[in-house]
C-alpha cells in the first residue's frame, strides 16, 4: 500500500489534532499557543520517521505536542491557568439531572485542584486512554512513577469527592 | 492476603501482567471490603472518562491545518501561514489567491483546492473507475434443477415429536473423546478457498451504489472533519487497483450489469473467519453432538449485500445457521415457567430423500411491549472517515430514529461517539425527550478514523452509571467493523466486554456498510458481551432489528443456551450438524456452567437441523473401513427412538444453568407431511450448502430450493420470504454457466464431494 507522508500526517491530523488541541490548552491555558504548538508538533511529524511511528503514534504526538507547549510557556509569559474554561456553570434546577450534573461538576473541580502533575497523568489516562508506559514516554516520568502518581491522583479525588458526600452523592 | 493499594489502582486500569490479576483476584473474591474499593474505583475512572471526553474540542485553525497538511516543503510553515492570513485582506486577496493557486499547484498538483470550504466526498459514484471487478470464484456448478424430489408438501399442522422426559435430570458422563472437528478428509475444493483467503477475500464486486432517496444530499451535506482524511483511507481506485489478487476471475454476465463505476474501496479488507462444514459423524464413535445455539442474522443481510451487487458471497460468508435463524417460525409459545419452548420434527431431507433431516426449533417467550422492563441504553457510533457513506452513518442515524421512537419515559439513552476521539454527544436522556435525543443523533458527522477502545468504555461507564437494576442495561456498537483498539487492546478489549457482561451490561453489535467489515470479529464482541450481532444494509433491516423485536434485540430471557443431543446408533448410522460450525462445543462443555453460549431473546425462534442416515441406509464414512466389530443394530420401520436432546439454560441474572431433556422420535413420515415451516427452513439450509458450495448439498439445486419455499410464503407478514425467494433467483443466475448434469447415481447413499 503507498501511503505518502502527506497521507499520514493528514490521517494523523483528523485522528488526533482535536485530541492536541485539547491537551496543549490544558499546558499552556492560551488556545493561541496550543494552536502553534499543534502545528508545530504536525510540522515535526512531516519531518519524522512515520513508518517507525506508525504503531505509536499518538504517545509520540502527544509527547512532542508536550514539549513545544512547555517550550511556549518558558519562552513567552509563565503559564496562566493550567484549566480553562471550566468555570462553574452549574444551573441548578430540579430536573433529572441536575444532580448528575452537580457531582460532574464536583469531579471536574476536584481534578483541578490536583497537582500538575497528576493532572496531568489523569488527562494521559482518562481522556487519551494511554496506558502508564505511553504516559511514561509522554511525561518523561518513570513508569512506576506514573502508577503512583496516578494512585495518589485517583486516592486524593475519592477523599475530595467524599467530603462533598454530606451534600449529597449523585448517579 | 493483602493487595498493596498501588497495585489495585493498577489492576482496575488494566496494568497488571496475568499473574498478577489471578492474585488479586483471588484477594477479591475473599475480601467484600476489597471488592467494594475496586468498585468505587471504576466508577470513579468511569466519572473522569465522562468529564474529560465532555470537554470541548477546539477546532484547528485553518490555515494552520493547511499549512500542515502541505507539509514544510512547500513555504514554510510559517511563511505558509503568513501568506494565509493574508486573505484577510480584501486588497490583496486576488494577488494572495493566485500565488497560492501557483503554489499549491505546483507542490501538490491540482487536486488540492486552497479553499478549505470545498469539501472532496468519496462517493463512490464518482468519475475515476478503472477498476476491475472481481467476483469470488462461482461456487460449484448447481446440480440439474428438479432433480427427483418429492412432491410439493401439503400444508397443515404436524404434531410435534417431543416427549418431555426428565427435566432436571443428571447428564450422563462418557468415556469417548470429544468430537473431533476436523473434517475427515480436505475435498479439492478447498484448496482454492484457502487461497481466496491468503489473498484478500473473494470480493463482492463494486458497484455504484444507487442513490437512496434524499441520502446522498444529506450525506454531501455533512461537513467532513477534514477533507482529505476521508480520501485516505477509504480512497479508491488506488488501492483497489493494487490490491486486487492477480488472477483473480473476473466474471461479466450478460444480464447481471457489471458495473463500471468504482465500487466501495474499502471491500478487500472484509474478514471472514473459515468455514468448515460439520462432517458427518458416527454416533458409535461420538454419540454426543454438543453445540451452542445462535440467534445472529447478520450473515443473511451480509448475503443479501452481495447479491443484490450481483456477487456470489464468498462461501465462509455463509453461515447456515444465521440464514436459517434469520427467519420466523411458528413453533408454539412457551406454556410452563421455561423461558422457552421446543419444538422437534422429523422429515425426508429434500436433498437427499433416504436421509433423514431432524429440525429443531426453540421459542423464546413474546414479551409484550408494555411489559417490557425499561432499558438503559447507551449508543456507541461510529464516526470514522470510513463511516462517511450512505449505506453507514446516515443509515445509522435512521435506523436508530425508528429505535427512539419505540422508547418510552422510563427507558433513557445516550449517545456517544468514536473516530480518532471519544465523546459523549448525548448524555443519558429520558426516552420521553425524544425530540433532544433525534437532534443529537442529526448532528453527528463522519470523520477521523477509529480508535474503539475509549469508546466502548465511556459507552460502558454511562451504561453504569445510569445503570437500572432489572431492566436492559445495554451498549449498542454500531459500526462498519474497523474497530481498531490498537493491536496490544485486543485482549484487554474482550476482557472488558466480558466483564461488564458479568455485571450486567450487555452487548449488542449493529454492522453497517460493506468493504471494511470485520465481520468474525464483530461476532466475537457480541457474543462475549452476551449479546446479539445483527448486519444491517438498508432500513427495513433496521426495522426488523431494532423495532420487530425490539423485545429480542434488547431483553435477553435466557442466557448460555446449549444444546447436547445424543444420537442412538440403532437407529441413526450417521448424523452431521447443519451449520453452527463456530458454535460446536466439546460434549464436557455441556455441563460447564462457566463455558459460554448463545442468548435467547424475547420472542426470538432458533433452529438448528440435523442431517441423519438412518440405519438401514447404505454409508460409508470417507477415508474410515467399515468397522467389523461394532453391532450394527438392524431396527425396523416405523418410530423408533432417535435419541435424546437436552438443554441447558441460564436465567439472564443467574450463575447456574438447568436443564430440560427430551426424547427424540422419527415416525418416518414423508415430504407430503412436512410442516411449511420445515420445508421453508430446508430451504434456507439448501440455499445455503449450494452457496457455501459444500460437499454437502447432495441434490440441492435452486428449484428445489424454490419449491420448499413455496408453501411458507402463506405465513409471511413482513414480506421477508418472498424476498428470499428473489434472492434464490439472483443465485442462481449468478451460478451460471449452467451445471454440469450431476453424475450420482441415485440408489447410491454416500455424500460425495460437490455431488459429482
Amino acid at each position: 500500500m503507498s501511503e505518502t507522508k502527506g497521507d499520514f500526517v493528514r490521517v494523523c491530523l483528523a485522528d488526533h489534532g482535536s485530541h492536541l488541541l485539547r491537551y496543549a490548552r490544558r499546558l499552556t491555558g492560551d488556545p493561541e499557543r496550543a494552536q502553534d504548538a499543534v502545528q508545530e508538533t504536525f510540522l515535526a511529524l512531516w519531518r519524522a520517521d512515520h513508518e517507525g511511528l506508525r504503531p505509536r503514534i499518538l504517545p509520540w504526538l502527544l509527547a512532542v505536542c508536550r514539549n513545544k507547549a512547555l517550550d511556549r510557556n518558558k519562552k513567552e509569559r509563565p503559564m496562566v491557568a493550567l484549566q480553562e474554561g471550566s468555570a462553574p456553570s452549574v444551573e441548578v434546577s430540579p430536573q433529572d439531572g441536575a444532580l448528575a450534573r452537580e457531582r460532574e461538576w464536583r469531579v471536574r473541580t476536584a481534578l483541578d485542584a490536583l497537582p500538575e502533575r497528576q493532572q496531568e497523568v489523569v488527562v494521559l489516562k482518562f481522556q487519551n486512554g494511554l496506558s502508564y508506559r505511553e504516559i511514561a514516554e509522554v511525561t518523561g516520568l518513570s513508569v512506576s512513577n506514573v502508577g503512583f502518581q496516578l494512585h495518589v491522583a485517583l486516592k486524593t479525588l475519592r477523599e475530595r469527592l467524599a467530603e462533598d458526600k454530606t451534600a449529597g452523592g449523585a448517579a | 492476603m493483602s493487595v498493596e493499594k498501588e497495585r489495585l489502582t493498577a489492576y482496575v486500569l488494566d496494568e497488571v501482567e496475568a499473574t498478577e490479576r489471578a492474585a488479586i483476584e483471588a484477594a477479591l473474591a475473599a475480601d467484600p471490603e476489597l471488592r467494594a474499593e475496586v468498585e468505587e474505583l471504576r466508577l470513579l475512572g468511569g466519572e473522569l472518562r465522562t468529564v474529560l471526553a465532555a470537554e470541548p474540542e477546539p477546532i484547528f485553525d485553518p490555515k494552520r491545518r493547511q499549512a500542515v497538511e502541505h507539509g514544510p516543503a512547500t513555504l514554510g510553515s510559517r511563511g505558509l501561514t503568513y501568506l494565509a492570513s493574508w486573505l484577510r485582506w480584501p486588497v490583496l486577496v486576488p494577488v494572495a489567491v493566485c500565488g497560492l493557486l501557483l503554489i499549491v499547484f505546483l507542490s501538490r498538483g491540482p487536486e488540492i483546492t486552497p479553499d478549505s470550504k470545498v469539501v472532496e466526498t468519496p462517493v463512490p459514484d464518482s468519475a475515476e473507475a478503472e477498476v476491475v471487478a472481481v467476483v469470488p470464484p462461482p461456487v460449484e456448478a448447481a446440480p440439474e434443477p428438479g432433480r427427483a424430489q418429492p412432491t410439493a408438501p401439503r400444508t397443515g399442522t404436524v404434531p410435534t415429536e417431543v416427549a418431555a422426559t426428565t427435566a432436571g435430570a443428571e447428564a450422563e458422563r462418557t468415556g469417548f473423546q470429544p468430537p473431533p472437528v476436523e473434517p475427515t478428509a480436505m475435498p479439492v475444493q478447498q484448496a482454492d478457498q484457502l487461497v481466496a483467503l491468503a489473498t484478500p477475500p473473494p470480493t463482492p464486486l463494486p458497484q455504484p451504489r444507487p442513490k437512496r432517496d434524499g441520502v446522498l444530499s444529506h450525506l454531501q451535506g455533512v461537513a467532513l472533519f477534514d477533507e482529505t482524511s476521508s480520501s485516505f483511507g477509504g480512497a479508491g481506485p488506488l488501492m483497489m487497483r493494487t490490491l486486487t489478487p492477480p488472477g483473480a476471475p473476473v466474471m461479466a454476465d450478460e444480464g447481471i450489469s457489471l458495473p463500471g463505476a468504482q465500487g466501495d474501496p474499502n471491500f478487500n479488507t472484509e474478514a471472514y473467519d473459515r468455514i468448515r462444514d460439520n462432517p458427518f459423524k458416527d454416533p458409535r464413535q461420538d454419540p454426543l453432538s454438543t453445540f451452542s445455539i445462535d440467534v445472529d442474522t447478520a450473515a443473511y443481510a451480509n448475503v443479501r449485500r452481495f447479491l443484490e451487487r450481483s456477487a456470489l458471497p464468498p462461501p465462509d460468508a455463509v453461515r447456515i445457521e444465521e440464514l436459517v435463524n434469520y427467519f420466523d417460525y411458528a413453533y408454539p409459545e412457551p406454556t410452563g415457567k421455561e423461558p422457552f419452548a421446543v419444538d422437534v420434527e422429523v422429515n425426508q431431507a429434500p436433498w437427499k430423500p433416504e436421509h433423514r433431516l431432524l429440525r429443531i426449533g426453540i421459542k423464546g417467550r413474546t414479551m409484550k411491549s408494555q411489559a417490557r422492563p425499561a432499558a438503559n441504553l447507551v449508543f456507541l457510533l461510529d464516526v470514522s472517515g470510513s463511516m462517511n457513506h450512505p449505506d453507514k452513518l446516515p443509515l445509522v442515524q435512521r435506523s436508530l430514529r425508528l429505535l427512539v421512537e419505540q422508547l418510552g419515559p422510563s427507558d433513557r439513552v445516550a449517545i456517544a461517539v468514536y473516530a480518532g476521539s471519544s465523546g459523549l454527544v448525548l448524555p443519558s436522556t429520558p426516552g420521553s425527550e425524544g425530540a433532544t435525543i433525534l437532534q443529537a443523533l442529526d448532528r453527528l458527522q463522519a470523520g477521523g478514523s477509529t480508535n474503539g477502545g475509549q469508546g466502548i468504555r465511556l459507552a460502558y461507564d454511562v451504561a453504569r452509571q445510569h445503570f437500572v437494576p432489572g431492566g436492559i442495561n445495554r451498549v449498542v456498537l454500531a459500526t462498519d467493523g474497523d474497530f481498531n483498539v490498537g493491536v496490544t487492546n485486543r485482549g484487554e478489549l474482550t476482557r472488558l466486554i466480558e466483564d461488564q457482561a458479568k455485571s450486567k451490561i450487555f452487548l449488542t453489535v449493529l454492522g453497517f456498510g460493506s468493504g471494511n467489515l470485520k465481520d468474525a470479529q464483530m461476532e466475537e464482541l457480541a457474543d462475549r458481551g452476551n449479546g446479539q450481532y445483527a448486519y444491517i444494509d438498508r432500513l427495513q433491516e433496521a426495522r426488523k432489528v431494532l423495532v420487530e423485536q425490539l423485545g429480542g434485540t434488547l431483553q435477553t430471557i435466557a442466557k448460555d443456551v446449549k444444546l447436547q443431543l445424543e444420537f442412538n446408533p440403532a437407529a441413526v448410522k450417521a448424523y452431521r450438524l447443519i451449520g453452527y460450525e463456530n458454535r460446536v462445543l466439546a460434549k464436557e462443555d455441556f455441563n460447564d456452567d462457566t463455558k459460554d453460549a448463545g442468548e435467547l431473546g424475547a420472542g426470538h425462534t432458533v433452529t438448528a437441523l440435523y442431517e441423519l442416515v438412518p440405519s438401514e441406509v447404505a454409508f460409508e464414512f470417507k477415508g474410515v473401513d467399515p468397522l467389523k466389530y461394532q453391532q450394527t443394530a438392524p431396527s425396523g420401520k416405523g418410530t423408533m427412538e432417535l435419541g435424546t436432546l437436552k438443554l441447558r439454560y441460564k436465567e439472564p441474572e443467574g450463575s447456574r444453568s438447568g436443564l430440560l431433556a427430551f426424547t427424540l422420535r422419527d415416525k418416518g413420515r414423508k415430504a407430503p407431511e412436512r410442516s411449511p415451516d420445515f420445508a421453508f427452513a430446508a430451504a434456507v439450509a439448501g440455499f445455503g450448502l449450494l452457496l457455501r458450495g459444500s460437499e454437502y448439498k447432495a441434490g440441492s439445486s435452486y428449484t428445489q430450493v424454490r419449491e420448499l419455499t413455496t408453501p411458507g410464503l402463506a405465513r409471511d407478514p413482513h414480506g421477508y420470504r418472498r424476498e428470499f425467494l428473489g434472492l434464490v433467483d439472483r443465485a442462481e443466475r449468478l451460478a451460471l454457466p449452467p451445471p454440469i448434469p450431476d453424475p450420482l447415481p441415485t440408489g447410491e447413499a454416500e455424500p460425495t464431494g460437490g455431488g459429482r
